[in-house]
């Protein structure tokens, strides 16, 4: 299956052919640093291989249009509920940087009790099963070849499946996962017997398929009540996970801690969180890092999650990270929506290309509150150790509480989570194995009567499933209602009549969000806000984010609705923009030529500031290219504009017209094309019209060459210059 | 289970650790780390569970559903301490059958009489 960087994905392809499609590749994949990495104007330090296609950062056209690539993995988290959907949100997300896309589960897979087949739509994420995870897989496999970067595909093996679900992201290439019995224990209640007994096997597999793990220690700094003193502990869990993955057969390199900066300002984010990030990443040296974006002090406001999330990311580079990970701005107030997904990916990757080479103009301070503060979150975990064994170990300890007690500890408030060893999801299911108790396959973990002294375990059957990968059984579908074909029905059959709606989440679901700014008191104003967006016609309005402005002044609002319209491409005005050319093009056919061009507003009318983005150097306009602007002013009558142009030997007028009362622009557009054939100067001359009322076709209609309306750049009209000169060269 | 209460009494406990070097409490933070995790690994050593049987017959070329419905009936039989590979790897060679079609005919009510220990 092959991309084009034109067309959407086809969801056709990607269902065609399932049963017999194999990942070309297993385990997990780190980016290859490039050092000493020149790019533009500029040497980078910290960057890893460029990407064959991308969106750079918006900035980027000020350099050439570079798009450095840090040197750490990016991860997304994308859960709409259909994976279908997901797909798409996959490949704008790698154009943007991620290499890393961790699919959550559909809520309730902890406890489901074997594995899911077909494709059912889920809430809140993606019911995993064997044929989701080929089909993504699959698609993965064509955006990285897009991309022109390997893209590690990410899910969970928790629950009381765990084992089952290892064995099939080993058999179907998917590089990294969640594993974690702690978080089993903790955060889904299933018995603590059977999830570390589970987890050992899980873990084994996972090993031998290369598949990188995280564990589930920052779900702690996510329900804590104060996020900041669940530290020491922290400490601890990821210490568990650790010494089990490797007892299990899990290599250091394998395993990673998933940590997070605990606070967000207005608490003093660095004060607290940099001595937890140096504790953390001295205590675990060896093991990798996946650091993830602070969650549990996220509001519905997207700025100001934003800024917390460029701080965690400074922590990450000020200390080490080998996985940067996302959380999109929007997750504060709903599921998150695709665009924002992207965005969360551009808030790491600009501050990382923001903060490249910071290793050698910053260190930390070895002496002082940093070493303190470290040292003793350390010590107290060594406390909360000792208390572990001295309460009768691991599960005597939970059983008391000792674990996500709100405390600093070793203080205790007695709020911890209590779980009690004989109670849970799938208590009373672990079963003493027996002398004689075999397995004939590989990756499994303790006691085996058939592991022979040589060779491998399934040599007993001709080969496992993991060696034979021919001997998968593939499940297609097993609800005919439930699943894929049926989903896509009605949105393949718009997109095939060219019919187009907005979405945020899934294919049709018609979602807009708008801004409104109400002058009035909260609670009047947002009264009037929702009113006014039932009277733009959005269905459901509804208020997803609210700030005060000033408690009499006003407040300003976000509000989401769903537009219930669909628009047909066949009948979209004709009015497609050309690309504008790059920088560097623009200006290296302007300067040697010494192009004059004349420039005014006409007419009775004194609107100066439209033409000044255009021209102006300091508004990016188009004297930077090295363009001769000769600004006539305001209210200047049209045979002035020419008779400067006849004076400097001008190549292009450009008249900016705001005032339209009584279509007084055409009249100026229709005079200066009439006078400047009079005068025999209309060959020479490149005619341009600007304002927020003008369209190319208006203009056109009177007599201009080009006419740009609202939102046009300096470097948009230089195109259009060069390009029409250029092309007049030629002739 | 009562709930444990106190205060932070941090400053008093950490006395015995003071002296510790960095690397030495490190030392220390692992070994005890190592303590936790001794009687888990052991447990999961010597035990087993469905998932963990189901896992192993999907390895096997089993569906989810067949071994879905293997493991449960070998639990009821109380058979499941041998392991469900074990079990099906007994049939295919009493019978001299592939490993496949042994899981089947068990599936189908047949041969366990064979599987009684």
């Amino acid at each position: 299956m092959k991309l084009s960087p034109d067309q959407p994905i086809d969801l056709r392809e990607v269902l065609r052919d399932l049963e017999r499609y194999r990942p070309r590749r297993k385990g997990w994949h780190w980016r290859e640093k490039v050092s000493e990495h020149k790019l533009g104007p500029f040497v980078f330090k910290d960057t890893s291989r460029e990407l064959t296609h991308s969106v750079p950062l918006m900035a980027a056209h000020a350099f050439g249009g570079i798009d450095p690539q840090c040197d750490r993995t990016l991860t997304t988290e994308i859960a709409s509920g259909r994976f279908e959907d997901d797909l798409r949100r996959m490949r704008m997300a790698a154009w943007h940087g991620a290499d890393h896309i961790m699919v959550i589960r559909t809520t309730g897979q902890s406890h489901f009790d074997g594995l899911i087949e077909g494709t059912p739509e889920g809430v809140g994420g993606v019911p995993i099963s064997r044929k989701q995870i080929r089909a993504t897989r699959k698609a993965l496999d064509a955006i990285e070849d897009e991309v022109g970067r390997p893209i590690n595909f990410h899910s969970y093996v928790s629950g009381v499946a765990g084992p089952e679900i290892a064995v099939v992201f080993a058999e179907e290439g998917v590089n990294g996962c969640h594993q974690d019995p702690q978080y089993n224990v903790l955060y889904r209640d299933v018995n603590m017997h059977r999830a570390y007994v589970d987890a050992a096997e899980a873990k084994r597999i996972l090993a031998d398929g290369g598949i990188l793990q995280l564990d589930g220690a920052h779900n702690a700094n996510a329900t804590a009540k104060e996020a900041w003193k669940v530290t020491p502990e922290l400490l601890v869990q990821h210490a568990i996970n650790c010494a089990y993955s490797r007892a299990a057969g899990m290599p250091q390199d394998l395993i990673a801690l998933s940590t997070v900066p605990p606070t967000a300002p207005p608490a003093p984010k660095l004060r607290l969180d940099l001595p937890y990030a140096v504790a953390l990443r001295e205590l675990f040296r060896g093991y990798c890092f996946r650091a993830q974006q602070n969650t549990r002090y996220m509001e519905s406001d997207t700025r100001e999650a934003t800024i917390t999330h460029v701080l965690d990311t400074l922590i990450s580079r000020l200390t080490s990270a080998d996985i940067q990970s996302t959380i999109t701005p929007d997750e504060g107030r709903n599921i998150p929506w695709h665009y924002n997904n992207v965005a969360g990916v551009n808030t790491a990757r600009q501050t990382f290309m923001g903060l490249d080479g910071l290793d050698e103009l910053v260190d930390l301070k070895q002496e002082g509150v940093l070493r303190e503060d470290a040292r003793a979150i350390k010590e107290r975990a060594v406390l909360f150790l000792e208390e572990i064994l001295e309460s009768g170990g691991y599960y005597a300890a939970v059983a008391a509480g000792q674990f996500v007690d709100s405390g600093h500890y070793p203080e205790r408030k007695g709020d911890g989570i209590v779980r009690d060893p004989g109670k849970g999801d799938g208590a009373g299911s672990v079963i003493r194995r027996e002398p004689d108790y075999g397995a004939p396959v590989c990756s499994h973990f303790g006691h085996n009567a058939l592991a022979p002294a040589h060779g491998k375990a399934c040599d007993a059957i001709g080969g496992c499933t993991l060696c034979n990968p021919e001997k998968i059984r593939y499940i297609d579908e097993l609800d005919p209602e439930d699943c894929v074909d049926r989903r896509l029905e009605t949105p393949l059959a718009e997109r095939a009549a060219g019919l187009l709606r907005p979405e945020v989440e899934k294919q049709g679901d018609g979602v807009v969000c708008l801004t409104v700014f109400v002058p009035a008191a909260e609670a009047v104003a947002e009264a009037a806000a929702l009113e006014m967006a039932r009277h733009m016609n959005l269905k459901d309005p509804q208020v997803i984010s609210r700030r005060v402005m000033h408690p009499a002044e006003g407040s300003v609002f976000e509000i989401k609705g769903v537009l219930d319209m669909a628009v047909d491409i066949a009948r979209l005005p004709q009015e497609a923009r050309e690309t504008p050319l790059p920088d560097a093009e623009i200006e290296a056919w302007v300067r040697p030529r010494d192009i004059h061009v004349v420039a005014a507003t006409v007419g009775e009318d004194e609107h100066s500031v439209g033409l000044h983005e255009i021209l102006d150097i300091k508004h990016g306009g188009i004297e930077k290219y090295g363009f001769h602007c000769h600004d006539l002013g305001t209210s200047v009558p049209v045979e002035r504009l020419l008779d400067a142009a006849e004076e400097t030997g001008a190549r292009a007028v450009l008249v900016s017209t705001i005032v339209t009362h009584g279509e007084v622009h055409k009249g100026h557009m229709q005079r200066l094309d009439a006078l400047a054939r009079e005068r025999g100067m209309r060959d020479r001359l490149l005619l341009i019209a600007g304002g927020p009322q003008v369209t190319a076709e208006l203009a056109q209609a009177c007599g201009m060459d080009a006419g740009f309306g609202r939102g046009t750049t300096g470097r948009e009209v230089a195109s259009f210059i060069v390009r029409s000169l250029r092309q007049r060269e030629k002739e | 289970m009562s709930r444990l209460e106190r205060p932070d009494d941090f400053e008093q406990r950490r006395a015995p650790l003071r002296a510790l070097s960095d690397e030495a409490l490190h030392a220390r933070f692992w070994e005890l780390v190592e303590g936790v995790v001794a009687p888990l690994i052991e447990e999961a050593r010597t035990h087993t569970t469905p998932s963990i049987e189901r896992s192993v017959l999907l390895r096997m070329g089993f569906s989810s559903i067949e071994a879905k419905a293997l493991v449960e009936q070998m639990h009821e039989r109380a058979l499941l301490g041998h392991g469900a590979g074990a079990l099906v790897l007994k049939l295919s060679r009493h019978r001299g059958i592939p490993v496949r079609e042994a899981g089947l005919a068990l599936l189908a009510g047949e041969g366990w009489e064979v599987l009684a220990p």
